[in-house]
């Protein structure tokens, strides 16, 4: 009873607080800045921390917060509709890695070269997430975390991780053998962005670009028709169970986790789960980059969320916003982040940081990974090719259409809504 | 005898009763649908503030488009398999309800339960007994490995079922009024010529029953045609678009890629698709209800 006293007593002081600053918003004519994220996974304490050394630190400025919901697409078709219509109620937004190219190519989110010149953000960040964000060499936002596709491996069942895709079906094949009922690779199929992601993985495993000439993007090639024979000859080999076609994130790690598969491909969140207290595969698991064709290491997909101002406010709420954006990308931050949330930092400089390499030793350990990481194809028209992309994807990979038809059909979808012109069709 | 001139002004009066429901109607219903019309003329991407008059130009690619064609298969084959599924099964669900039991009045709350709850909530559920490792479903077919939601083929059939076991109590309920208004006279005379109950069904509640089992398939195919909800929850459409009806098409194009045009190119097929279904229907209930 006391203690819910006190607790009422602590929310209603707390509650005074709040008004007493808007008040003072009123009289003292400070400046009053947005922040809309997706909140952070965990302990709210050490990020509430951050976002209050960025007020003392600058008290002209009152920081609101805003939470969005916490799925992608609702959260872009939030920013698609509110910043079209020249929102103002917002200043500082987070972005999905394949978000900043629409908005800037859309003037909706500002230019910030002159607080983050391209060239320090390329000394200074990982190479992916900087090509994320700089368009024809300007600045439209600051990596904030970041994500990357990694291969994971069963220690007990493998010998070592998989160089080429070679390998990865001959380990699979010798691990089903010698674990009779066990899967063996385990990926993202189903028709959603995921998949997306895993294909690109492919298409760059087997030499293929995002882009071709001109920042067309470019499907009808060797390495995309490669790549497509090669997982849908995963499933159709028996290496991969037929389910995955059916398989989110969370679908392939609970199979990876309750020991039932060998390999899988998985971003890094999977690593604390696979590691926690009472997981049957503690202990045994290993992560990799992803194989290729080749057998140098793979590059994984890049995701992560960046944090980019939104170009319709005023100067001065601009210049606060840029503000925040550097307190929320500064080293310190980055490591906060790391420590409390688990979210991989995009400075280089974080991953040769003693305190970090002794607390996570796992997110160290993913710098070879991240600096291989690279953006899906970055151009103003990812949004609305994602969808042609994920159904023809998904027909190549299911098997309901052969790589070379999906591929074409995807194609003809993709320059009809760029507006690219077929090449034999004369201007 | 009344006179032409009260006949004038009860028309008058009839006019002015009607007019706020037909305003209310040309703002709810007949402007977005222009304007939708008026969209899919343009081609108007919204991240790029592209807008420009295309003319009929989205209607040419519409028709060569492979994904629309089988977007609409799928949506026909829904249509069709769901309410034709749920009709047969709502009829003798109906019969059951309308006898005299003890708890029948339970039994008719309780029906109408997968009804009650919210489409994307029930779909999330099946979605769960659908998963090929953990569901209910695999397990209640002794241990089968049927890859319900990612195999073509199979994933449209998942969303039938979700949807027939959502919807058959409505058409349930609907069959169950037409059940009661089938006068008890008719089959105290069939009984005393001596009507076998199989022929009082064929000859005395068929027949009858006719025009609500009508209305139920009016209801429910215009219904299913523009079906959303359910399958987005279960697949987004996947795999391959084997499961990516209409609405979904058209979502996708508008909302997810910013696509007005062409989105609203969609919308209008779909628009003109639940307006031939219903004529269709409507011509047929209408010539069955003048026979009577």
């Amino acid at each position: 009873m006391g203690r819910l006293l006190v607790l009422f007593v602590a929310l209603s002081l707390g509650v005074g607080g709040c008004r007493r600053s808007s008040e003072e918003t009123g009289a003292g004519g400070r400046t009053r800045i947005v922040f809309k994220f997706q909140p952070l996974w965990g302990d709210p304490k050490p990020f509430r921390e951050l976002l209050a050394q960025y007020e003392r630190a600058n008290p002209d400025v009152e920081l609101v917060t805003e939470a969005l919901p916490n799925a992608s697409d609702l959260a872009h078709q939030f920013f698609l509709t509110s910043l079209q219509g020249g929102a103002t109620d917002f200043d500082v937004l987070v972005a999905d890695v394949v978000w900043v190219p629409e908005f800037a190519r859309a003037g909706w989110v500002a230019d910030l070269s002159e607080d983050f010149p391209p060239e320090r953000l390329r000394e200074e960040f990982l190479p992916g997430p900087v090509d994320a964000v700089v368009m024809n060499g300007r600045t439209y936002a600051v990596p904030w975390y970041v994500d990357v596709g990694i291969l994971y491996y069963r220690t007990d069942l493998v010998p070592r991780a998989p160089r080429t895709y070679d390998e990865l079906r001959r380990f699979t094949r010798d691990a089903m053998a010698k674990a009779p009922g066990i899967q063996g690779y385990v990926w993202q199929g189903r028709q959603y962005e995921g998949l997306t992601c895993n294909v690109y993985e492919a298409i760059w495993g087997h030499g293929g670009q995002s882009l071709g000439p001109g920042g067309r993007v470019l499907l009808e090639t060797e390495p995309a028709r490669e790549a497509l024979t090669y997982l849908h000859g995963l499933i159709a080999e028996g290496l991969s169970p037929r389910t995955v076609t059916g398989f989110g994130e969370e679908e392939a790690r609970r199979v990876f986790q309750e020991g039932r598969a060998v390999f899988m491909r998985n971003w890094p969140y999977a690593w604390r789960e696979a590691q926690a207290e009472g997981s049957p595969i503690r202990g045994k698991v290993g992560i990799a980059p992803l194989p290729t064709k080749d057998g140098q290491p793979g590059w994984g997909t890049l995701g992560g969320w960046q944090l980019a101002v939104n170009a319709h406010v005023s100067p001065a709420r601009r210049k606060a916003a840029a503000r925040l954006i550097a307190h929320l990308t500064s080293p310190e931050a980055n490591r906060v982040l790391a420590l409390h949330y688990a979210r991989n930092p995009p400075r280089l400089a974080l991953y040769d940081d003693p305190e970090l390499r002794a607390a996570e030793p796992f997110i160290a350990s993913l710098k070879e990974a991240l600096m291989r990481a690279r953006p899906r194809p970055v151009t103003p028209y990812y949004l609305l090719i994602a969808d042609v992309l994920q159904s023809e994807f998904s027909a190549a990979v299911a098997g309901l259409r052969t790589p070379e038809e999906a591929l074409t059909r995807a194609q003809k979808q993709v320059d009809h809504l760029t507006g690219e012109q077929p090449d034999e069709e004369p201007e | 005898m009344r006179g032409a001139g009260s006949q004038a002004r009860e028309r008058r009066q009839a006019y002015l009763l009607v007019a706020p429901a037909v305003l209310v109607l040309v703002v709810v219903a007949l402007y977005p649908v222009l304007a939708a019309v008026w969209l899919s003329l343009h081609r108007f991407i919204l991240v790029f503030g592209e807008r420009r008059f295309t003319g009929l130009e989205n209607y040419v690619y519409l028709m060569g488009d492979a994904r629309f064609w089988s977007a609409l298969g799928n949506t026909a084959y829904f249509t069709a398999v769901a309410v034709a599924v749920e009709l047969l099964l709502a009829v003798p669900l109906a019969l059951l309800l309308n006898r005299a039991f003890p708890g029948r009045g339970l039994l008719r709350a309780s029906v109408l339960v997968p009804w009650a709850i919210p489409t994307v909530v029930s779909a999330r559920l099946w979605a769960w007994m659908f998963n090929p490792d953990y569901g209910l479903i695999n397990r209640l077919l002794g241990g089968a490995d049927i890859n319900w939601l990612g195999a073509p083929g199979y994933a449209l059939h998942a969303a039938i079922l979700v949807d027939v076991w959502k919807t058959t109590p409505f058409v349930a309920l609907l069959v169950l009024a037409g059940l009661q208004g089938i006068p008890e006279d008719l089959y105290k005379a069939a009984r005393v010529d001596g009507a076998s109950e199989w022929r009082q069904f064929r000859s005395i509640t068929l027949p009858l029953l006719k025009p609500a089992l009508l209305l139920a398939l009016l209801f429910r195919s215009l219904d299913a045609f523009r079906v959303f909800d359910a399958i987005y929850v279960l697949t987004e459409g996947g795999p391959a678009n084997t499961t990516e009806t209409l609405s979904i098409y058209a979502y996708k194009t508008l909302m997810r890629s910013g696509d007005f045009g062409y989105g609203s190119t969609l919308a209008v097929a779909t628009f003109l698709g639940v307006v031939l279904l219903a004529v269709v229907w409507l011509r047929w209930l209408g010539r069955e209800e003048g026979r009577r």
